[in-house]
């Protein structure tokens, strides 16, 4: 009985500099498989359709169950998480490349280091340290906490900002993520500390202004997190930050 | 913060390895003025492009569906305005021309991707820059034609019905007069639920579609009045514009 096969067309690049180049496999079928197993069996056996000897795939990926963000890529065109693309799900060959707004360091792995960079510029975390014990913190309610939960849901994959056709090297956009945590620090007691410097943070160039409400984040999200809303809530923080910073500065 | 720190030092910050190509850089915070500036071009949008627009065809140029009389009395009522030259000025022309030359700026500094993410939200992304494009186009023709050539209408209000009717009378403006007002009205409706949606004002994925369904039965009415303005210069017969008087029209 012949053995059955699925088919990959993969964009390799050796390196930073190098020039990519496209390469295509076919790999047994297991049921149930995904991108990643699929390239799993590569790496078991590292030969392309045609017979020639290659490298195993490089790709970022760690959890395999879409919790911990690393192993977006493009699959057929678009941006997702590699290990919940089902290949039974896909039409074949199965096109898989990096995502394209990010250097890509090898292969499948590209540098997302600019999603680190914005959330530390936007102060996404909770001020908790001082030289004496604080103690607690302020309860939150249930309200908040039920609009503060898909928010904290988010896995810092980027495919919100791949998808966005706002988010360039042109306007150097921050892109929705970053945002969307502006939202959840924002609405906790504690984080609400930092909130008029975040605010005013993203009134800087490549800040909330640049969203062009194209909505794709929101369908990319492989957390269904609600970032258009996200988006638009924060806007209008910084819109009353601006207007008190302009009366009351 | 620093705020002095350029976005090439954060670039090279971002990839230490130097050989990486540097991608986006990270938000600038504290510098340029591009928040002002699309604010501003947002808020031209609605006041006073948009509310201009408005009037233009809801008010205006409906009265044409009451005859050339009507029509000449409202033209006379708008070049009689005081500082009538200073309102066009600074409340119409230089608003739409910052906002158009602006949009052209936003529309070149943005990368449409509907091939690969055919989604509506991002179809509409992309219709309101070319309906932007096709009203830009439309407006500056528009102007003019029927502002800066021919007989002066400030001057002669009389003239007003038979001058747009020379210019509907050739059939090729007649489909540009019809491409561009669908296009303005457009971009009008859904720059109004983009304004609500972009300045925090509705939030909620209900409000936002409950709005949605408001901009598009304002760009529904808008189009069928503006529509049947332009009809009611079509068919009524052709008036004369040199030498035309109010007497003449009133009888």
């Amino acid at each position: 009985m012949a053995e059955r096969t699925i088919r990959l067309k993969i964009k390799r690049q050796a390196g930073p500099e190098a020039e990519a180049r496209w390469e295509e496999f076919e790999v047994p079928y297991h049921a149930g498989m995904n991108v990643i197993s699929a390239m799993m069996e590569i790496a078991l056996r590292p030969v392309t359709k045609e017979g020639t000897a290659t490298t195993p795939v490089v790709y970022d990926s760690n959890c395999l169950e879409e919790i911990c963000g690393s192993c977006a890529m493009v699959i057929n065109g678009r941006a997702r998480m590699a290990c919940s693309a089902l290949i039974d799900k896909l039409d074949q060959p199965v096109k898989i490349e990096p995502l394209t707004k990010f250097p890509v360091v090898r292969d499948l792995a590209v540098d997302r280091g600019v999603l680190f960079e914005n959330l530390k510029k936007l102060k996404a975390w909770i001020p908790l340290d001082g030289t004496y014990d604080l103690g607690t913190g302020p309860r939150m309610g249930q309200k908040v906490q039920e609009e503060r939960y898909p928010l904290s849901n988010c896995i810092s994959c980027t495919c919100c900002m791949e998808a966005c056709p706002q988010f360039n090297d042109k306007t150097n956009f921050v892109g929705a993520a970053a945002i969307s945590q502006v939202a959840l620090f924002n609405d906790h007691p504690t984080g609400a500390m930092l909130k008029e410097e975040r605010l005013r943070a993203l009134m800087g160039d490549g800040g909330v202004h640049e969203c062009g409400y194209a909505q794709n984040c929101v369908e990319v999200c492989p957390k269904g997190i609600p970032l258009t809303r996200s988006i638009s809530r924060v806007a209008g923080q910084v819109m009353i930050q601006s207007i008190k910073d302009l009366f009351g500065t | 913060m620093a705020t002095s720190v350029s976005a090439a030092a954060d670039r090279e910050e971002t990839s230490s390895a130097s050989k990486i190509k540097p991608g986006v850089a990270p938000l600038r915070v504290g510098q340029g003025h591009d928040f002002l500036l699309r604010r501003l071009h947002s808020l031209s949008g609605i006041v006073p492009v948009g509310a201009f627009l408005l009037e233009h065809i809801l008010i205006s140029n409906s009265t044409a569906m009451s005859g050339p009389a009507a029509y000449a009395v409202q033209v006379k009522f708008l070049g009689g305005l005081p500082l009538v030259f200073y309102l066009e000025l600074f409340g119409i022309w230089l608003p739409i021309a910052f906002h158009g030359l602006y949009g052209f700026f936003i529309w070149y500094r943005g990368d449409a991707n509907l091939i690969h993410y055919p989604w509506t939200g991002n179809w509409m992304y992309t219709m309101q820059r070319w309906t932007g494009l096709i009203a830009f186009a439309y407006i500056v023709v528009h102007v003019y034609t029927l502002r800066f050539t021919g007989v002066d209408l400030h001057d002669n209000p009389a003239a007003s019905f038979g001058k747009v009717q020379q210019e509907l009378s050739n059939r090729s403006y007649l489909i540009f007069y019809v491409v561009g007002l669908v296009a303005a009205c457009w971009h009008l409706a859904y720059g109004i639920w983009l304004f609500l949606c972009k300045w925090g004002i509705v939030t909620g994925e209900k409000a936002r579609r409950r709005v949605l369904g408001l901009s598009l039965g304002l760009f529904v009415l808008m189009t069928v009045v503006g529509l049947a303005s332009i009809r009611s210069f079509v068919k009524h017969p052709r008036m004369p514009v040199a030498g035309a008087t109010m007497e003449q029209l009133s009888k």
